[in-house]
C-alpha cells in the first residue's frame, strides 16, 4: 500500500549518493533504527531524491539545537504527529 | 507518533506519562504537562497544525506568560509546520515503522473528518520574523526555489495551482488566488488529491491516486503531487501562523 519506496539496497546512483550522505550524518542514537540504514522518513522520500537534501538541512535547523529542549522538541513532535494520525 | 513518542520517552530519561499521554486522549495531554511551557506548546502546536490562522496576539500573550519567548515560539512554529510535513509524507508512502518503541501509536482512523478549510484569509507583516532563525530561513528558502523550479514530472502549472489551493486551505493571503488559474479537467483530481494531503493526510490510500493513475501519473508523478502539497503547507502554515499572532 501507499507509492513505491527504493530503499537501500535497491537504490542506485544519486539516491544511493544521498543515502550514504545520510547515514553518515551526526545522530544520537536513539534516532538510528536498529536495520543501520536510513531512517524510514528519509526513505520515504525516495522517489524524489534531490529532494531529499532540501528536507533533511531544514530537519537539522530545527531538531539539531534550541531554544527548545530536546523533550520540547520531540513534545512538539510528537504532538503534531498524533494531532496528524500519522502511525510512523 | 510511534517514533516521536518513543524519543520523547527518551529524552524524558524514560518516564512516560507524557508519551502516554500523547498517544491517547488529546484532550487530556494538557494535564499531563509538567510545566506551563510544556501546556502552552500543545495548545500553539494544535493550533498550528489544525487551524493555523485561528492564531491570534491572545496566543501569543499566553505563551509569553507561561514562559516561552519569541525564539521558543519561532521555533515550535517551523517545527510543528515541518513535522506536518514529515506526516504526510509518510502517510503517502506508508512507510513502515523501523524503530524499536514501547509505546506502540495508533493506526490513523480513515473515517476522522477532514480538517476545515480556513475560515480567514491572513495577510500582513509577521509578528515574529522568521529570519531570526536565519538557518531555517535559508533552508526553507532553497526547499522553495527546489519546488517551484521543477518542471516535471508535473508541470509548473500544475504545481503553482496545488501552491494557490494549499495556500487558500490554509489562509494564506501572501500567495495569489487559485482562480486567477484557467483550470481544466485533470485539474479536479489533482485539486482532490492536494486537498487530502492538506487537509486529511490520514486517509491517504491507495484509492486516493486511482484517479491520476487513470490520467497517467506514475509514482513517481504521484509523489510530486503529494510533496508539493505538502511542502506548500508548511510553507503556507508558517507563515499564515507567524502573521496571524499578531492579529
Amino acid at each position: 500500500m501507499g507509492l513505491a519506496i527504493i530503499d537501500y539496497p535497491s537504490s542506485t546512483g544519486a539516491l544511493r549518493d544521498i543515502y550514504d550522505r545520510m547515514r553518515e550524518r551526526p545522530l544520537p542514537p536513539v534516532y538510528r533504527p536498529a536495520h543501520g540504514g536510513a531512517p524510514g522518513i528519509v526513505t520515504a522520500h525516495s522517489l524524489d531524491p534531490l529532494l531529499i537534501p532540501k528536507v533533511f538541512t531544514t530537519s537539522s535547523t530545527l531538531n539539531g539545537a534550541g531554544p527548545l529542549s530536546w523533550p520540547e522538541r520531540e513534545l512538539v513532535n510528537a504532538t503534531t504527529s498524533r494531532l496528524n494520525q500519522c502511525f510512523y | 507518533m510511534s517514533c516521536h513518542a518513543e524519543f520523547l520517552r527518551v529524552a524524558l530519561d524514560g518516564n512516560d506519562r507524557l508519551p502516554r499521554a500523547v498517544l491517547g486522549e488529546l484532550s487530556t495531554l494538557g494535564d499531563a504537562c509538567t510545566t506551563s511551557r510544556q501546556k502552552a506548546l500543545v495548545e500553539l502546536v494544535t493550533a498550528v497544525t489544525v487551524a493555523p490562522w485561528s492564531l491570534s496576539r491572545a496566543h501569543h500573550q499566553r505563551a509569553t506568560v507561561a514562559g516561552l519567548t519569541d525564539d521558543d515560539l519561532l521555533h515550535a512554529i517551523a517545527l510543528s509546520a515541518y513535522f506536518g510535513h514529515l506526516n504526510r509524507i509518510a502517510d503517502a508512502v506508508a512507510v513502515p515503522l523501523d524503530y524499536a518503541v514501547q509505546l506502540p501509536g495508533h493506526h490513523a482512523d480513515p473515517t476522522t473528518p477532514a480538517l476545515s478549510p480556513a475560515s480567514d484569509i491572513i495577510a500582513g507583516r509577521q509578528a515574529i520574523d522568521l529570519t531570526k532563525r536565519p538557518a531555517t530561513a535559508t533552508a526553507l528558502a532553497e526547499w522553495r526555489t527546489y519546488l517551484i523550479q521543477k518542471d516535471q514530472p508535473i508541470t509548473r502549472r500544475q504545481r503553482t495551482l496545488i501552491v494557490r489551493w494549499v495556500a487558500n486551505w490554509l489562509g494564506d493571503g501572501g500567495i495569489s488566488a487559485p482562480s486567477d488559474v484557467t483550470a481544466n479537467p485533470l485539474d479536479g483530481a489533482l485539486c482532490s488529491l492536494a486537498e487530502i494531503v492538506t487537509l486529511a493526510p490520514w486517509k491517504l490510500s491507495d484509492a486516493c491516486f486511482e484517479e491520476l493513475r487513470r490520467d497517467g501519473f506514475d509514482d513517481v508523478a504521484l509523489f510530486d503531487v503529494c510533496a508539493t502539497a505538502s511542502a506548500a503547507g508548511l510553507f503556507s502554515r508558517i507563515e499564515v501562523a507567524l502573521v496571524a499572532l499578531g492579529t
